[in-house]
């Protein structure tokens, strides 16, 4: 298991990207979010949003940053959403924080490892969303474990496509 | 000290943010009157100016997408796809000219179909107000849905206006940005909608399910409740008028909560999941037609100048029954010659009582009897008695017969009342 050796951690840098893409990418998640189940009829089974934070939070290898984007993030998502604002925010958050501390300590540039680690966390967020809405906030809120796992499924498969573009745009040496 | 802080930094930081927003929702979240707890419908300013934000954030880039979709479409069809249109230009003016000869035929006909269109859509065309208004986004969560669309403040509307399609009801404006409003959808978990089964006249309250299908809960068993029945809108909760179509009867489920209770599952009659244009129903006042309207106005004119006749008419009358004499005295004699009967034995009627004996106390007056004996009131002696002692009286009257024939006593004249001739 080298790579979780702390000799290959230290080896690992932080990437770096363009003000644009850290400005552009949330916001084209957030838009694109609102915009494809309108045109895939409904469809909502993917989380943009949260395939962004974890990206980043990865890369970075920055629990803070994770934490910030996934909180920013999830609360215009539930802005977007007739519902109380603050569940997604604190199920992304908790995603992003995860993130961010897991990419310190594996080799982010492993897409297998990535797409386990963005499935697991899907699983996760939706958890805690379900959790705080129904137990936390003791609100109605009917949900089953097919539609969390199909949506997680899709999430891991956007991300199998949109991780690699993102690195594309990665500032190199 | 600082190392605590530079040690558990990433930490505190999350605690911090997760305890804002844990703060932030239960500002946000209210217990009810029935003790359950409720997401405040009117949301709080700070979390209205959230979402306000991500209103304006999400939107423009939708807008510019549909506006770019409608360019490249129009782009394509009205520049691009042109190929052939010389020989196509020639083959439609040749079919103008022989759709001219069908017209005149046709146009008779167009015109009854017209008026019969008009009185079938007579319902639809006056009841309501609404304005047209493209679907340009959606919430983006299988759990919420709502979507939006590309009218707000701007064209005056408001919240929990109906917003519907011409197949059926879509749900109700929860939201209104300046440029935009959020549409809450029937299938949403948190819709709700007065409905009626259209044959069986049961009401209940829709909502959607967690699979995004609307259905109507807290429903007693019914066996009269079958697949395909229509559902329509019951008009009592305020927001849609009644009698629009809903759905149909899709099937019957137990309700999960409550066990005596039933969910029917509806089949909704738009499409939600494909909305393109919705109608926004801004007022519920009737809309007439122009022409329908001046109608209404010469009615209500006629109507009040009829009323005007009619009052006059029956305060001409009243004068006239004051000035002329009445059909019954005021004063009614107290004998009746023609009769010759007196006060006493008139027989007034039960509503012809004058004042004057009403004023007296009545004194009951025997009637003559008919056939009087020797009980009767008056009487001195019995009628064999008066009639011997009346018979001389009427023989002495007699004048004598000329044949010399004697009187004798044995001559008894034939009862008054015999009617036959005495026997000589």
């Amino acid at each position: 298991m080298n790579i979780l050796g702390a000799d290959y951690r230290r080896d690992l840098g932080i990437r770096h990207y363009p003000v644009l893409i850290y400005a552009l990418t949330p916001l084209a998640a957030l838009v694109l979010q609102a915009l494809l189940p309108y045109l895939l009829h409904g469809y909502a089974w993917f989380d943009l949003p949260l395939v962004v934070t974890i990206y980043f939070a990865l890369v970075r290898r920055d629990p803070i940053q994770g934490t910030l984007m996934g909180a920013g993030l999830g609360i215009f998502e539930d802005a977007l959403t007739h519902h109380a604002i603050g569940a997604n925010g604190i199920a992304k958050t908790v995603a992003g924080f995860l993130a961010g501390s897991v990419g310190g300590r594996i080799d982010v540039e492993n897409h297998t490892i990535r797409l386990t680690i963005t499935f697991l966390l899907s699983l996760l967020s939706g958890a805690i969303y379900v959790f705080i809405y129904r137990i936390l906030l003791g609100l109605d809120l009917q949900w089953s474990w097919f539609a969390e796992l199909m949506k997680a499924v899709g999430t891991s498969l956007i991300a199998l496509v949109l991780y690699p573009l993102l690195d594309r745009t990665e500032i190199r040496d | 000290m600082e190392s605590f802080f530079t040690r558990y930094r990433n930490l505190l930081v999350l605690l911090a943010i997760l305890l804002a927003q844990i703060i932030g929702l239960a500002v946000q979240v209210h217990r009810t009157d029935s003790g359950r707890n409720s997401v405040d419908p009117q949301d709080v300013a700070g979390v209205r100016l959230i979402r306000l934000w991500a209103d304006e954030a999400v939107t423009p880039p939708e807008r510019l997408f549909h506006a770019s979709e409608q360019g490249t479409v129009n782009l394509w069809q009205y520049y691009l796809d042109l190929r052939g249109v010389r020989d196509q230009n020639r083959d439609l003016q040749k079919t103008i000219d022989r759709l001219r000869l069908e017209q005149a035929s046709l146009l008779e006909d167009a015109r009854q179909g017209q008026r019969l269109q008009v009185l079938m859509d007579f319902q639809q065309k006056y009841v309501y107000k609404t304005l047209a208004a493209q679907a340009i986004g959606s919430s983006g969560s299988d759990s919420s849905r709502v979507f939006y669309i590309d009218k707000g403040a701007d064209y005056k509307l408001e919240r929990d206006m109906a917003v519907i399609t011409p197949d059926g009801i879509v749900g109700k404006v929860r939201e209104v940005f300046p440029h935009s409003a959020q549409v809450l959808a029937i299938n949403d978990q948190t819709s709700g909608a007065g409905v009626i089964l259209e044959t069986t006249r049961i009401r209940g309250i829709l909502r959607g399910n967690a699979a995004g299908r609307p259905q109507i809960v807290g429903i007693l068993p019914d066996q009269r409740i079958q697949p395909g029945e229509r559902v329509i809108t019951a008009g009592g909760d305020q927001i849609f008028p009644r009698g629009l179509p809903v759905g149909v009867v899709l099937g019957v489920t137990p309700d999960p909560d409550r066990d005596s209770f039933i969910d029917v599952i509806v089949k909704p009659a738009a499409h939600l999941d494909s909305l393109d244009e919705v109608l926004v129903i801004t007022s519920t006042e009737p809309r007439f037609p122009v022409e329908q309207q001046q109608d209404m106005a010469t009615s209500e004119a006629l109507k009040g100048a009829e009323a005007d006749a009619i009052k006059a008419q029956k305060k001409a009358s009243e004068i006239m029954a004051e000035r002329l004499p009445g059909l019954t005295e005021p004063h009614p004699t107290t004998t009746t010659p023609a009769s010759g009967q007196t006060p006493g034995n008139a027989q007034p009627g039960p509503d012809q009582a004058t004042p004057a004996t009403a004023a007296e106390p009545q004194i009951p007056k025997l009637l003559h009897p008919q056939h009087p004996d020797r009980f009767t009131p008056g009487a001195t002696s019995l009628p064999s008695q008066n009639e011997k002692t009346q018979a001389p009286a009427s023989v002495k009257s007699k004048p004598a017969p000329k044949s010399g024939a004697k009187p004798g006593p044995s001559v008894n004249p034939a009862p008054a009342h015999s009617g036959r001739n005495p026997q000589p």
